[in-house]
C-alpha cells in the first residue's frame, strides 16, 4: 500500500538525519580530513534494495537537506559538499546495482567511493586548490572496508525485516 | 561477495594509486623563476633565481638584505623583534612566501610568464 511504503521512507530519512548527525559529533582521531564511517549509507541501501533507486534517491536528498536545515548550515559548504556526495553515491549505487553483477558489498563499496571522489572535487573547486586531490587516495582505500562494514550492517538488517506488502 | 565485488575492490585501489601519479610528477615543477619582492604590496625588485647574488631592500624597520643562492630565495638580515623570516631559510617553492611583516617586504617565487598565480592558503 503506498500509505505504508510512505510511513517507511519517512522512518529510513529520520535514521538517516540520525546517522548523519551522530557521525558527526563522534570525534574520529583527526588522521584524515573528510573520512566517514558512511552510516546514512547503510540506510540508502537498505531503501534502494527494499524497494527501487527512486525511494533511496528521496531518502538520500532529504536526509542531506533536511540535516542540514536542523543544523542550521543550510546552503554552506558542509551542506553542498553532503549534496554532491550524496548525489554522486546514490548515481554509482544504482548503476552498480543495475548494470553490474554485484552484490551488496559492490554496492556499499562503489556508494563510498563515490561519495569521497565528489566531495574532494567539489573541496578542490571551491578552494581552487587542486592538491587537496591528494587526500583521495587515502580516503579512497580506507572506504573499502568502511563501505564492507556497512554493506553488511545493511545486509543483516535487510535479512530480518518483514516482507512488504504491495 | 562474489568475483564482481573483488574486481571492484581492485578497481578502485587502481583508481587510488593512478591519482598520485600527476602529484608525483609535478611536484618539483612547483619552483618558479623569479622571485618578487614587494614592499607593501608594490613590487619594488625582481629577482632571478639563477642568478646568484645579495641584494638590498628598504623596508619598514631598516635594509632587508635577500640572497639568491642556487635556485633559492632567502633573507639573510634584517631589523624584527623575532627575525622569522631570516629563520625561514631558503625558499625554493612557489607555495612558500617569506613575509616579514615588520619591514612590510613579502618574497613570493612566480613562473616567468607574467601569469598572476592564484594562492589560496
Amino acid at each position: 500500500m503506498k500509505v505504508r511504503k510512505l510511513c517507511e521512507c519517512a522512518l529510513l530519512i529520520a535514521m538517516a538525519i540520525l546517522f548523519q548527525l551522530i557521525e558527526a559529533s563522534i570525534p574520529l582521531p583527526y588522521v584524515i580530513p573528510g573520512f566517514k564511517l558512511g552510516l546514512a549509507n547503510c540506510v540508502a541501501m537498505i531503501a534502494l534494495y527494499r524497494y527501487d533507486n527512486k525511494t533511496m534517491t528521496f531518502v538520500n536528498l532529504m536526509r542531506v537537506v533536511l540535516a542540514a536545515l536542523m543544523r542550521g548550515t543550510l546552503f554552506q559548504i558542509s551542506f553542498w559538499l553532503s549534496f554532491a556526495g550524496a548525489i554522486c553515491a546514490s548515481l554509482a549505487m544504482w548503476f552498480t546495482k543495475r548494470f553490474t553483477p554485484c552484490t551488496i558489498y559492490g554496492t556499499g563499496m562503489a556508494g563510498s567511493s563515490a561519495h569521497v571522489i565528489a566531495q574532494v572535487a567539489v573541496i578542490m573547486l571551491l578552494y581552487e586548490q587542486w592538491r587537496m586531490i591528494a587526500v583521495l587516495p587515502l580516503l579512497l582505500v580506507t572506504g573499502i572496508p568502511t563501505g564492507i562494514a556497512i554493506a553488511w550492517i545493511a545486509a543483516l538488517v535487510l535479512k530480518r525485516l518483514p516482507m512488504k506488502e504491495g | 561477495m562474489n568475483k564482481a565485488d573483488k574486481i571492484l575492490i581492485l578497481i578502485i585501489l587502481l583508481a587510488a594509486v593512478c591519482t598520485y601519479v600527476p602529484i608525483y610528477f609535478s611536484y618539483g615543477k612547483e619552483a618558479g623563476d623569479i622571485a618578487v619582492v614587494r614592499y607593501r604590496n608594490e613590487e619594488v625588485l625582481r629577482l632571478d633565481l639563477h642568478q646568484n647574488g645579495i641584494y638590498h631592500v628598504k623596508g619598514t624597520n631598516g635594509t632587508v638584505e635577500i640572497e639568491v643562492k642556487d635556485g633559492a630565495v632567502a633573507v639573510i638580515e634584517e631589523n624584527s623583534p623575532y627575525h622569522l623570516c631570516s629563520l625561514q631559510g631558503f625558499v625554493s617553492s612557489g607555495a612558500e612566501p617569506i613575509i616579514c611583516l615588520p619591514n612590510e617586504i613579502v618574497i613570493s617565487i612566480e613562473a616567468d610568464d607574467g601569469d598572476v598565480d592564484v594562492v589560496m592558503q
